[in-house]
């Protein structure tokens, strides 16, 4: 059984350090729908004009369902304001707040 | 030539393309084969990061090669660098090769490294398609299929002929799929000129061949092989037989090493050129091999140590650094160990800056019971040997840093920082 609020809680433990707030750069946490590994994957992305993109593994949740990784998000936006970018997911909704996943 | 007495098998040599990076694409959602991305570890001997992988765009767009320094890779926002999860690519190559076994019998499967194996399937291959190139083509469907990674193979009546195939051929073929046979090899290899693209060929080989008027796969095939053997020894027999194709090696008779050894080394962070850090790195080190050594119940009779001075001294004095044995009298103890390399360093260095160290432990010997030397106090040797084993103890139950020795906090010491290193690059444990 997945505790939401513990994985959220560990990505933004691994977030803050990492997240140093630099000018002229862009933060991201991209949430990736793994199909071959069935898992989320989480990665900070870290853009700074004219320099190399930077990824950074920050968690990996093993599981498929999405209701465990809405509540995951619902935690983690308490925590970061970081803008969310979701990968792969598709044309679907959050299975609770029925919006579209974006 | 005649190759009816030659064996006639079919073998596959399978690659990942540019493994490290094809899995990080995997990971985040991109394309192996169109990802711009880099694998770049930043440990602390890296200097300011080496690249350990480049996916095939980073490679075809940007020049950046396997091997290529941080400095050496432009400032390009197309360019994704990532960290090295090492754990996580072990555990993708013990999927691919689970995979593997789908096709051949556990003991036909050789993994050859951490992106190559061998499969040996003279036996199964017909089970599987009507033609090699047709189950090479359902292996490289199932790994993508399950993983999400390209694979390229070589095909081959034997193992040699595999890996070429797979060099030579696969890596620059629209299908990732090469085969060479007896029949086509003169075709296919013969006209190679830079022989350092040819397996078992490296540098040095290459410059000895063209001393001997030896430059392209051609000439090799037609020179006296007995003069060849004469000239280089059983290797210039090898090459030879590298030239026809020929491989006669049985992949499942093993042959266990004649002797072994054990052995750690490593590059240093920096140039070291203080006496009592080199001595600490040292001592780390020959405790890491020991202990190693004593989860096997082995003792050692030889130590060694390698010294690999910084390059700027290398360019003064021409020598890279040096490497000396000494008998001991068998033990498994760590102190003794240590001081005898102490005492090695300390009779061949003259105050060179050093950057890499290595320790080796070699005829080795069962060790089941503790030899009590009569010349020392028996409580104390078997107080000793006691000590390390409950330090051995505690380290597999609660992990490498759970007890360290106090010196490891001094400067110099890289024990603790490279307690989660595999392969001496990022675990990626901590990103799980």
């Amino acid at each position: 059984m997945i505790n939401c609020d513990q994985e959220a809680s560990i990505i933004a433990d691994r977030l803050d350090p990492l997240f140093t707030a630099q000018w002229h750069c862009q933060y991201r946490i991209d949430i990736v729908n793994n199909q071959y590994g069935s898992a989320f994957n989480f990665f900070l992305d870290i853009r700074h004009k004219d320099h190399r993109e930077r990824s950074i593994p920050l968690h990996t949740v093993h599981a498929t369902d999405l209701a465990v990784l809405e509540r995951i998000v619902v935690a983690l936006k308490k925590h970061t304001q970081l803008s969310l970018n979701f990968v792969n997911f598709g044309r679907v909704r959050w299975p609770e707040s029925q919006r579209w996943v974006r | 030539m005649d190759y009816r007495q030659e064996p006639h098998g079919m073998f596959l040599m399978i690659d990942n393309k540019s493994f490290y990076a094809s899995v990080e694409s995997v990971e985040r959602g991109l394309n192996p084969l169109k990802s711009v991305l880099i694998v770049m570890s930043e440990a602390d001997n890296t200097g300011s990061g080496l690249v350990l992988a480049a996916s095939p765009m980073a490679k075809k767009e940007f020049g950046i090669s396997n091997v290529s320094r941080q400095y050496e890779v432009p400032h390009d926002s197309r360019i994704l660098v990532v960290p090295p999860r090492m754990n996580l690519y072990i555990q993708k190559n013990l999927m691919i090769n689970k995979i593997f076994r789908q096709f051949v019998a556990d003991d036909d499967l050789f993994p050859y490294s951490i992106d190559e194996s061998i499969l040996d399937m003279t036996h199964s291959w017909r089970l599987f398609g009507k033609t090699p190139e047709e189950v090479a083509r359902r292996i490289q469907v199932k790994v993508r299929h399950e993983l999400g990674l390209y694979t390229t193979v070589g095909i081959g009546e034997n193992p040699i002929q595999a890996k070429l195939a797979l060099d030579l051929q696969a890596k620059h073929d629209d299908e990732l799929i090469g085969r060479l046979t007896y029949d086509s090899f003169p075709e296919h290899i013969w006209p190679i000129t830079n022989l350092e693209k040819v397996w078992s060929i490296g540098h040095r080989t290459a410059a000895h061949l063209k001393r001997l008027g030896i430059h392209s796969m051609d000439d090799l095939a037609h020179v006296n092989p007995y003069e060849l053997r004469s000239e280089m020894g059983t290797i210039g027999a090898q090459l030879f037989a590298l030239a026809w194709g020929i491989d006669r090696s049985q992949l499942h008779h093993i042959r266990p090493p004649k002797e072994k050894s054990w052995s750690n080394s490593q590059v240093l962070p920096r140039d070291y050129r203080v006496q009592a850090e080199i001595e600490l790195v040292i001592r780390e080190i020959g405790q890491q091999v020991t202990s190693r050594m004593r989860h096997h119940h082995q003792q050692a009779g030889c130590v060694s140590l390698y010294i690999g001075f910084a390059r700027a001294d290398t360019e003064n004095d021409g020598r890279t650094g040096f490497d000396h044995s000494c008998r001991i009298a068998p033990t498994d103890n760590a102190q003794e160990i240590v001081v005898t390399l102490r005492h090695l360093f300390r009779k061949n260095w003259a105050d060179q800056p050093v950057r890499n160290i290595g320790v080796g432990l070699s005829r080795l010997s069962d060790c089941r019971n503790l030899q009590l030397d009569l010349f020392q106090e028996p409580e104390r040797q078997i107080k000793n040997d006691q000590f390390d084993r409950v330090i051995d103890g505690l380290r597999d139950k609660f992990g490498k840093t759970a007890v360290i020795p106090a010196s490891s906090l001094m400067p110099g010491g890289t024990m603790l920082r490279r307690a989660s290193l595999v392969g001496g690059h990022n675990g990626g444990n901590s990103f799980d």
